[in-house]
């Protein structure tokens, strides 16, 4: 019985985890409408920030994190002003193309600066697990998780209660009003992704420390994806209850099924747990139901 | 538009393709060279050439479901890795390739259909999102399948591969069974664009709702879309086992259906002759920097051979983004401009 309450609990705290990676893309998609599928590839970016800042320069940590957040800010404007800037007023489609592209260029840039050879990322979050009574949880994801609510409510909150946030929830649902009613489209999308690629590289920190990054570690940002999808694209606050759930039935099928069947049931049952509830409800369990006119 | 002084008197002609001597007398003149491509060009043409046959096979399916139908498909590369191993299993029982092909194109089709149907409840964005989930799938299904069926990690291998009696071994056999089959696809492809169902997915594309309305199947359209796109990415993905004769999971990633997707914009959403055109591109373009990468090494020693490589990416994928800024319409939407300006000169329209 005590095995069941860790796997639930060890469970709820990765799914946290992928909840924080979900919101890079959420963030992205409530201010501009835009999916960012490159959002794996801003926090290999991240990743590789991080790397460089403290292994390749060997900075004091206390400096070369929030120096990293930094770069995520200055890359994600760059992407902004280089790319979406002159987006503005196009189709979402091509927009969402562009994040295509985005994947391609960023992996080649990331292979052009760092080479293709492993890195090991420095360890960032204790690993040594802490014990209470019989419970054992790894301290690395209880800070990771700790870490997604706090800025998943800050988000929450910045989305739907202050005027900022408000303005970009404006621009993303209807940008030729905003500019209409004085606000910046510029300004918003920018914020959009230098707080995407912020939250990418939190979540790259709370997510690689201690392992070794490639260019393929932008794949991972993918196991986020179901997260995302259940919570709905535009519920922030979703994504809490869609990563515990998404993160504990992924943990009991590791912990119940995957022994029997002899594989890794458990690196699918995200995907096809978020078909189903698709198929329930297809703006998952908090996005919102628009009225469609013609 | 047509050139001036040609009219047709006809529907049929009204309705036509190739609507000009001129124009037929290039098509053959193509159609030709690329025929005979391999009793005059080196060896590594004729790889580079059946290559990029096989991939346009699939960009043309997935310029039908995203560029026709409006649906984003990032599963063009699992849909094709299901139609390899489907294929792969039907040459090693020994069956000739055509009907492996089939079986390879059903095969993906119905994997593919499968992502189709649920837009009969997800719309928009989660659908082309779920579709990342065939990658999921298709990864999970055949590494943990019992290793006898699928060959797990290590993958199929296929002894010989046999057409209607001839043998496919030889290098030019392998081009000339993919320039067939691309053409018959590509002929299929310019059918289904010009039909009903053609009409219909464009009409999806532009306003689905409105679609509805007029009495179009909605869900239904979408659906027929994935299913037509991954039955070419299953009859590609057979040609993939003919050709390398060796299918493994890692042939089929995300990545490669990025770079379709990549091409499909490079030729231009909307055009089957874009996705030919787009896919020729780029895929010479890799070749290019590919071969031409070691003798650049060569002069400029002090940059190493992996930098050449990385640098095509960050190459290829700015040529893509400037694409979406500057020709969002791709290369076929500009010919056609330029070419309704030389017809029209020195009028403005």
């Amino acid at each position: 019985m005590i095995d069941f309450f860790n796997y639930l609990i060890n469970g709820f705290l990765q799914g946290q985890i992928y909840a924080l990676l979900a919101l890079g893309f959420m963030v992205i998609y409530r201010a501009s409408k835009v999916f960012n599928f490159a959002q794996g590839e801003l926090m290999m970016l991240g990743a590789y920030a991080v790397w460089t800042l403290t292994v390749g320069v060997n900075l004091p940590l206390w400096l070369a994190i929030p120096l990293a957040f930094v770069c995520a800010v200055a890359y994600g404007w760059l992407i902004e002003r280089l790319f979406f800037e002159r987006l503005v007023g196009e189709s979402v489609f091509s927009m969402v193309m562009v994040t295509i592209g985005l994947v391609i260029l960023i992996r080649g840039v990331v292979l052009v600066v760092w080479g293709a050879a492993d890195k090991s990322f420095p360890v960032l979050l204790p690993p040594a697990p802490l014990i209470v009574g019989e419970m054992i949880f790894p301290s690395n994801l209880v800070i990771g998780a700790a870490l997604t609510l706090v800025v998943t409510l800050a988000m929450s909150w910045f989305f739907n209660r202050t005027r900022m946030g408000l303005t970009l929830t404006a621009v993303a649902e209807e940008p030729s009003t905003a500019i209409s009613l004085g606000i910046s489209v510029k300004r918003a999308v920018t914020l959009a992704w230098m707080m995407g690629s912020v939250i990418a590289t939190a979540g790259a920190m709370v997510l690689l420390s201690g392992r070794s990054i490639t260019v393929q570690t932008a794949d991972l940002a993918l196991a986020s994806l179901p997260v995302a999808l259940l919570a709905g694209l535009e519920s922030i606050g979703g994504l809490i209850l869609a990563g515990a759930i998404v993160g504990i039935v992924q943990a009991l099928v590791a912990a119940y099924v995957d022994p029997v069947i002899g594989g890794s049931a458990s690196s699918i049952v995200p995907f096809v747990f978020m078909l189903l509830i698709l198929l329930v409800r297809p703006t998952g369990l908090f996005g919102w139901r628009h009225v469609e006119r013609v | 538009m047509d050139p001036s002084g040609t009219f047709f008197t006809h529907y049929a002609g009204d309705r036509s393709l190739v609507r000009t001597r001129a124009q037929w007398a290039c098509l053959a003149l193509l159609l030709l060279v690329l025929a005979t491509l391999p009793w005059w060009a080196s060896e590594r043409w004729v790889s580079i050439g059946y290559t990029t046959f096989i991939t346009a096979v699939a960009v043309v399916g997935l310029q039908i479901c995203t560029g026709y139908a409006g649906q984003i498909n990032l599963g063009q590369s699992a849909f094709m890795g299901v139609g390899a191993y489907g294929a792969a299993l039907a040459m090693a029982a020994g069956w000739d390739a055509l009907a492996a092909l089939l079986i390879g194109g059903m095969g993906a089709a119905l994997f593919g259909v499968m992502f189709g149907l649920t837009a009969a409840r997800i719309k928009g964005f989660y659908l082309a999102l779920t579709t990342i989930a065939a990658q999921a799938l298709f990864h999970f299904l055949v590494l943990n399948l019992p290793q006898g069926w699928l060959g797990g990690a290590g993958g199929l291998h296929v002894e010989a591969v046999t057409v209607l009696g001839i043998s496919l071994g030889s290098d030019r056999a392998i081009y000339w069974f993919s320039y067939a089959v691309l053409i018959v696809m590509t002929l299929g492809a310019l059918g289904i664009v010009r039909s009903r169902h053609g009409r219909s997915f464009e009409a999806v594309r532009d306003d689905d709702v409105a679609a509805g309305m007029m009495g179009i199947p909605v869900a239904a359209t979408k659906a027929r879309a994935f299913l037509v796109s991954s039955f070419y990415a299953g009859v590609a993905g057979g040609l993939w086992v003919v050709a390398l004769r060796h299918v493994s999971v890692e042939q089929f990633t995300l990545f490669n259906a990025i770079w379709m997707i990549a091409m499909v914009i490079v030729g231009g959403l909307g055009s089957i002759v874009g996705a030919l055109v787009g896919t020729a591109m780029i895929q010479l373009a890799r070749e290019g920097v590919t071969s031409l990468g070691p003798s650049f090494v060569q002069w400029v020693p002090a940059v190493g051979q992996d930098f050449v490589f990385a640098a095509m990416n960050v190459l290829l994928g700015t040529v893509i983004i400037l694409f979406l800024l500057f020709e969002p319409k791709g290369v076929m939407h500009r010919v056609q401009i330029t070419k309704k300006a030389y017809r029209l000169w020195p009028f403005p329209y």
